[in-house]
């Protein structure tokens, strides 16, 4: 089968040259122009770009594509640009793009205004043999209007072969290219000055293991600011809520790096900074429990038996209004002086040149030194603890643990430029299993205290309802019962990250140091 | 998918005409449809501007398969594909004749189409030979255009005889009045005779038209070239009735 060709147009070269050239030969039948709006979206994190993949939309439909590809992966009919993967018509679009974009709002990147003319170009009998199409790319109404593409396309026609063979022979010898790479893409990205995949929450570190200590862990620091910059601008316009969520996983990261990155600075800059992100995470809190619950509305209405799903509307109700005031209480958090003066003092704390001397007993160690010793440690730790646990344990051992996984798993993805790519990817994916199993039981058991707990809060209107107990009760139940068996998993899960060859492994990596560490 | 045979053993009664028209109308509604050129007069293949040529003859076309295919051509319109005729095709009836299980070939060389296709409309030669049992044997369903005159009803008679003798399921014969002037006595008359006498008669009448002849000049279906005329309404009148009672009866 023939496939559609695009050629290029030559800057400074007209698409009327090459059209007029083929009047000579062939009658043309010019049809009416269409001219469309195309928005290109992605998430603030991109996603999909991540994926190499293209989502548009256009007249009344969204479009899926793979980047420097014309084909179309997949469609669906639209009224409104959707926001959220859940405002997505059902359908095969969706299905494939719920595990990308996940709780994600979708952005508008860029908005371009396509123009096309089509002509059939017939024979002798006046019957169409191949088509002709002009399309040009341009921004949507801005001042900036020039061109960024410009295209002829030859389309072949079902049963006439050799047309299409004598055209596309015609247009190389008149000097047009085919267009193979070039994706509208870029070009329209660049003009707006946006950087596909310049935002990443992942940490992203170079770190060269004979660097000092203090300078690799400011290193770390200024990247965590950064993410916090970044998102803390976003937080406000309330557009999805995983800026929050970055926001703080980077003041955690932060937090735990000054905790455990020990003796690079001087202790009293460390302490103070610790209790100022200490200070900084506290009054996030709120917001994001609430958050976690808002996500989990559908799964926890899937959760309660049928006959009960619509009672326990007044619960969320009651959320959303509790997260719009906690949302307003964070962003005067946020604008407070406070605020200011501990970000004011951290960046430049950060960006202060190191000192020669040094100012605590690791800042001069080499860093592969520290991380290996630090990294090897809170290993141990991490087995030492988790081999205690069995299952008369409290829930709140298994809660230690989490913490100690969660600061071995930052040590890890703060040093992980330092240590073979592969190994190092595959121990953190071994802790990610354990983490996940770990999380779920926390969250669960959260989840099921604040649900007993919210009672006491709804409106005394709602606690007459007798249904809205029922269900809170029955979500109890049922998030009882799948903590058990979160927990019923976590002895294989542990077995597992423990096991002899990961042990080994870690003592590898980690375990020997060329100079002694405090 | 359905395939319909415009098909008569009497010739000069509007097969091309119909078939050419409905399967435009087919496609216009979106459903992916051919047009099967049978005529070695190929007039249907007139009608679209395609050049007579099989090019594989009629000894390619009995093989079937991929050459056939190769052979279709799109037309102007959307969703609306044509396998041309061949003046070798003159020649069928031979042909059939020469291969195993001959009758049902037919069927054998349009099944690869059936996938691609929502609607094949063939438009056959006059014929009531082996060529029109395999026409039989291949279609779901055959529309017999009839002019309401005596010797007509006398070759739909025969034909509807030759259904019975070599037991081919006269259920699946439809037909529709063609080329009718309402002006004659005798057509009203025979409208009336016929409607009452046959089962699988379209209350569908195709008025004798210039707009029609037409369409040798214009080389596309009427709705194209004169859509608000009485006889595009006449042939969606006509696709209306073969999709209410045949294809989709409530």
């Amino acid at each position: 089968m023939q496939h559609n060709l695009k050629f290029k147009i030559p800057d400074g070269h007209n698409e009327k040259q090459f059209i007029g050239k083929l009047t000579a030969q062939y009658a043309l039948k010019k049809e009416p122009a269409v001219a469309e709006k195309l928005t290109i979206c992605d998430t603030f994190d991109w996603r999909l770009f991540n994926k190499s993949l293209v989502l548009y939309a256009s007249a009344d439909r969204l479009f899926l594509r793979k980047l420097a590809a014309d084909e179309i992966l997949h469609s669906a009919e639209i009224t409104s640009l959707p926001s959220f993967i859940w405002d997505f018509p059902e359908g095969e679009l969706k299905r494939q793009l719920t595990p990308i974009i996940k709780m994600r709002a979708l952005l508008r990147l860029v908005e371009v205004q396509s123009r096309s003319v089509s002509y059939r170009i017939l024979n002798a009998d006046q019957k169409t043999v191949a088509r002709l199409a002009y399309e040009e790319y341009r921004l949507w109404r801005r001042k900036n209007r020039s061109s960024l593409a410009r295209h002829l396309w030859l389309k072949p026609f079902k049963g006439y072969p050799k047309y299409m063979l004598t055209l596309a022979k015609q247009f190389r010898e008149a000097g047009l290219k085919i267009d193979k790479k070039e994706d509208l893409y870029f070009k329209a990205l660049e003009v707006v000055d946006k950087k596909p995949g310049d935002y990443s929450a992942k940490i992203n570190i170079q770190l060269d293991p004979a660097m000092r200590s203090d300078q690799a862990t400011k290193a770390i620091l200024r990247f965590l600011l950064q993410v916090m910059r970044i998102n803390e601008a976003h937080i406000g316009k309330d557009l999805d809520t995983e800026f929050l969520h970055d926001f703080r996983v980077a003041i955690r990261r932060t937090r735990s790096a000054l905790s455990q990155i020990k003796y690079v600075f001087p202790a009293k800059t460390t302490d103070r900074f610790k209790k100022d992100f200490a200070y900084v995470g506290k009054f996030s809190n709120e917001l994001r429990d609430l958050d976690v619950y808002l996500l989990k509305e559908d799964t926890y209405r899937a959760m309660l038996p049928p006959i009960l799903r619509d009672d326990i509307d007044p619960l969320f109700d009651h959320l959303r209004k509790k997260r719009a005031k906690a949302l307003q209480k964070f962003i005067r958090g946020l604008n407070a002086k406070k605020y200011a003066k501990i970000m004011e003092d951290w960046e430049a704390f950060l960006s202060k040149p190191l000192r020669d001397s040094a100012g605590a007993l690791n800042a001069t160690l080499p860093i592969i030194d520290l991380a290996r010793n630090r990294i090897y440690k809170k290993y141990r730790n991490v087995v030492k603890v988790g081999s205690q646990i069995t299952e008369n344990t409290e829930d709140g051992m298994l809660h230690v643990l989490r913490i100690h996984c969660k600061k071995l798993r930052y040590l890890m993805e703060f040093f992980s430029s330092l240590f073979p790519g592969k190994q190092i990817i595959a121990l953190i994916g071994q802790l990610k299993k354990l983490q996940d199993n770990l999380g779920d039981f926390n969250d669960l058991r959260v989840q099921r205290d604040y649900l007993l707990d919210i009672i006491e809060e709804l409106p005394m209107a709602q606690r007459r309802s007798k249904r809205i107990f029922a269900a809170i009760g029955s979500l109890i139940g049922s998030l009882d019962n799948e903590k058990k068996s979160v927990k019923n998993a976590f002895a294989k899960t542990f077995t597992d990250f423990a096991s002899p060859a990961n042990q080994e492994l870690f003592k590898e990596l980690f375990a020997s140091t060329a100079q002694e560490v405090i | 998918m359905t395939t319909l045979a415009l098909y008569s053993n009497k010739g000069g009664v509007g097969k091309t005409a119909a078939a050419v028209n409905l399967s435009y109308l087919a496609a216009l509604s979106g459903a992916k449809t051919l047009i099967c050129d049978l005529d070695p007069q190929s007039s249907a293949t007139y009608y679209f501007r395609v050049k007579p040529r099989l090019k594989v003859g009629a000894k390619g076309f009995i093989k079937g398969g991929k050459q056939v295919y190769e052979s279709i051509k799109g037309t102007d319109f959307e969703n609306l594909d044509l396998l041309p005729a061949d003046f070798s095709l003159r020649n069928l009836d031979v042909a059939f004749n020469k291969v195993k299980r001959s009758k049902k070939r037919l069927r054998k060389i349009l099944n690869p189409f059936k996938a691609e296709y929502d609607f094949i409309f063939l438009d056959c030669p006059v014929t009531i030979s082996i060529l029109a049992e395999n026409i039989l044997n291949a279609v779901d369903y055959a529309l017999v255009p009839l002019i309401p005159t005596t010797l007509s009803v006398r070759t739909y008679k025969q034909l509807l005889s030759f259904c019975n003798k070599n037991n081919y399921d006269a259920d699946k014969i439809y037909t529709f009045f063609s080329m009718v002037d309402r002006h004659k006595k005798m057509h009203r008359e025979t409208i009336a005779t016929v409607s009452k006498a046959y089962n699988g008669v379209l209350q569908s009448f195709i008025p004798y038209l210039a707009q029609i002849e037409k369409m040798g000049i214009y080389r596309a279906p009427v709705a194209v070239f004169s859509p608000a005329s009485v006889a595009s309404r006449s042939y969606q009148n006509l696709w209306d009735k073969v999709q209410n009672t045949i294809l989709y009866p409530h």
